[in-house]
């Protein structure tokens, strides 16, 4: 019992300080120096206010994808779950008649309605995760499935339209301040902490981790699977909500079409943030760094004049360089990264290693990680 | 004409038994459940013409050919990267930048303006080298494919819209314009429908890759390489070899789709495209290819492509309103990999076939982790 104890701590280190994180942490002071230094009104408490509530809407989309690549999964129905339980709050708020209701009313309807918003993202996240364990469907196929069937829902619903009339109490969440501090931020900061504790000391978040590292071996170590799957995915559905009403709160407005880019950015900042794909490790301080740092140089890239595709060009370079290094240097564990996804004892990883350096052309670098 | 993978079963040999080997089920079903498929779109067919006797005028059938011609050439491109265990997600872009700079060149330096071939050229040769840059980040670097084509992706786009050009080109070039009024042939009916004379090169491009998969040592190595590409390398296949050609084949299907797309629409548009990349995906899943590689033929993804472009079209035949068509493409999506996750839990994998479809823990359970006890 003693080595398995040493070995789940070990892990459990391992999963919350990669290695990476400093490196991260640094980069990101970097970019912030060198804005600073060279971009005009940069640090300025308007342009970080700004940069604050923008990065709070993809930061909660990026945890999203996090959490669900811990479990070597990943969650593709982030946004349209995001943008159906906005749907669902403001249909809410207009069948109610909450924005011109009196205040006392209004914040009660506010509460509840945001309350529904929420409770439709864990109904979505739970239809992902049934499907994912019950159906047996692999992640990424049955949440391209639910991306398509929540949006197409919100679509049919909406009739396309963009859906108005919010009280005043619920857009306080996309406008006001919490002692200077931009109220989205505050939101991205208390639902990275609580994560963040979840996943670091709670079974739900270290029965996560090791569902990732190797299903098989959390199984016979008596996880049950199909629980901690569902678990995940109900939470990330619920993030996703989360961010789906910060997002109605800042634009005034809930549209079955909104952020489609977010998708793809949200996966690169996830990676960014040292998440492993193939599960089992990254930390979620590593993930809002990361939104952060692409925040500040978006922000920068703005203020210099520079358009936004110029901006996508320094986002995919940073991602390949920062991978490419990566896994250059092996900072990350090969055996993981370099993982063909064959069940291949673990044993026999080692040895093959061996007998790949034997050959003599080297082909042991054509060997491709798989997502 | 079904395209068997690696992984069906060695009885499926050219020759005699194979007349007799047809009019079993599991031959009529297809290795990877074309024969469900067509036996669907048939089904869907039949309904929607049952409800709406409009559906059997020439104009619907020439109307579904022509609009996903485009599509078709994408999805030709994605089923290769996929059957060789990897997910692009630059396609579009690649296409967007190879049409999109093709017919600026013409514009601008009348480069290639005497004959309706050298546009295609030009396009399919951007292509191939923006599939090459793919190749350097998936195989040169080793970056897992999704991410490395998410970060070309941006790269190129970005490319695209910031050095390129981001005005749209709405008179095209007179080669290209003509082309985009030629027409095989025109079904009169309550509306014209034309159907283009692209359609004969899109279709002879089609064949051409399915005899590339069948037939040739390269396109069996991309069932290998998708496979396993341990066992591939250790078989002799050169794998790295075989995923550069699939990248640079991908970029030239992308480059050639994307000119297709501009002759289609008449103009050339640095911000279309994008955007779309997943749902090309799911047609080719649909169509019966395994998103872990080693598994997909030619043949699904073609009624994967005319399953999803059937649905959007009859939909409205049916009176259901537009808004549907993303749900329902999202259900049949579900029903369809729920079905193959079934067909594969029934018949368990075997240690030859680690990615049949439905052993829904592929990306979950079997990752060889050293590190973990």
């Amino acid at each position: 019992m003693t080595s398995t104890h040493e070995s789940v701590d070990r892990d459990r280190r391992r999963a919350r300080a990669p290695r990476g994180t400093i490196g991260l942490i640094g980069l990101a002071m970097a970019v912030a120096l060198l804005c600073t230094f060279t971009v005009p009104r940069f640090a300025s408490v308007v342009n970080v206010q700004s940069m604050a509530f923008q990065v709070a809407e993809i930061g909660l989309l990026s945890l999203v994808i996090a959490i669900s690549m811990y479990t070597a999964g990943i969650d593709l129905s982030l946004v349209s779950v995001a943008n159906l339980s906005a749907l669902v709050t403001a249909q809410l708020f207009v069948v109610t008649g909450a924005a011109t209701a009196d205040p006392g009313t209004s914040v009660l309807l506010t509460v509840l309605c945001a309350g529904a918003g929420m409770a439709t993202g864990a109904v979505c996240g739970a239809i992902n995760g049934l499907i994912i364990t019950k159906l047996r469907v692999s992640p990424i196929l049955a949440t391209l499935g639910t991306m398509q069937l929540f949006n197409g829902l919100a679509i049919a619903w909406t009739s396309g339209e963009s859906v108005y009339g919010m009280p005043d109490a619920f857009l306080m969440l996309g406008t006001q301040y919490l002692l200077g501090v931009p109220l989205p931020f505050v939101v991205l900061a208390v639902v990275a902490v609580l994560a963040a504790v979840l996943m670091g000391s709670r079974p739900l978040g270290f029965r996560i981790y090791v569902l990732g590292s190797n299903s098989e071996a959390s199984r016979f170590a008596g996880v049950p699977n199909a629980r901690v799957l569902l678990a995940t995915y109900v939470l990330c559905g619920m993030i996703s909500a989360v961010a789906g009403l910060v997002i109605a709160a800042r634009s005034a407005s809930a549209s079955p079409d909104y952020g489609a880019s977010y998708l793809l950015l949200a996966i690169v900042i996830a990676v960014l943030g040292g998440t492993n794909p193939n599960g089992g490790s990254g930390t979620l301080l590593g993930v809002v760094i990361a939104a952060i740092t692409l925040q500040m140089v978006s922000s920068g890239f703005n203020l210099l004049g520079l358009s936004q595709f110029t901006y996508q060009v320094v986002q995919g370079l940073i991602l390949i360089a920062v991978m490419g290094i990566g896994l250059l240097m092996k900072s990350w564990d090969p055996n993981k990264v370099f993982s063909p996804k064959q069940k291949r004892p673990a044993p026999e990883a080692g040895s093959d290693d061996k007998t790949e350096q034997q050959t003599p052309n080297g082909d042991n670098k054509k060997e491709k990680a798989h997502v | 004409m079904s395209i068997t993978s690696p992984t069906d079963s060695p009885t499926a040999v050219r020759g005699e038994a194979v007349h007799l080997a047809w009019l079993r089920p599991s031959r009529l079903r297809g290795a990877n459940n074309e024969g469900i498929l067509a036996l669907v779109i048939i089904l869907l067919a039949v309904i929607v013409g049952t409800i709406s006797p409009s559906f059997w005028a020439a104009g619907t059938i020439i109307n579904l050919a022509g609009t996903s011609i485009s599509t078709l050439l994408f999805a030709l491109g994605v089923l290769l990267v996929l059957v060789s265990g990897g997910i692009d997600v630059s396609f579009l872009a690649i296409g967007a930048f190879a049409a999109y700079a093709t017919v600026k060149a013409i514009v601008t330096v009348g480069l290639g303006s005497s004959s309706v071939i050298f546009p295609f050229l030009i396009a399919a040769g951007l292509g191939v080298v923006l599939g090459l840059i793919n190749a350097a980040a998936v195989v040169g670097l080793r970056i897992p494919t999704l991410i490395a084509t998410l970060g070309t992706q941006g790269i190129i786009r970005g490319v695209l819209i910031t050095y390129i050009g981001s005005r749209v080109i709405s008179d095209l070039p007179p080669t290209l314009s003509g082309l985009s009024t030629s027409y095989l042939l025109v079904a009169e009916g309550t509306t014209r429908t034309p159907l283009s004379v692209l359609f004969v090169p899109v279709a002879a491009i089609t064949l051409l890759v399915a005899l590339l998969l069948r037939s040739t040592v390269f396109g069996r190595g991309i069932y290998a390489v998708g496979g396993h590409a341990e066992f591939a390398r250790r078989a002799g296949f050169p794998v790295s070899r075989i995923q550069v050609g699939v990248y640079a084949l991908a970029g030239l299907l992308a480059g050639l789709g994307g000119m297709v797309h501009v002759i289609l629409v008449r103009e050339a548009d640095p911000f279309t495209l994008v955007g779309g990349e997943l749902d090309v995906i799911a047609a080719v899943v649909l169509g019966g290819a395994s998103i872990f590689g080693g598994r997909g033929s030619v043949l699904g993804t073609v009624l994967g492509v005319v399953l999803i472009s059937l649905i959007n079209n009859s939909l409205l035949l049916l009176g259901v309103p537009g808004f549907w068509q993303r749900a329902a493409v999202g259900l049949m999506l579900l029903i369809g990999v729920s079905a193959q996750a079934w067909r594969g839990r029934r018949r368990p994998p075997t240690t030859d076939d680690p990615t049949a479809p439905g052993s829904s823990d592929s990306l979950t359970a079997s990752q060889p982790k050293g590190d973990v006890a």
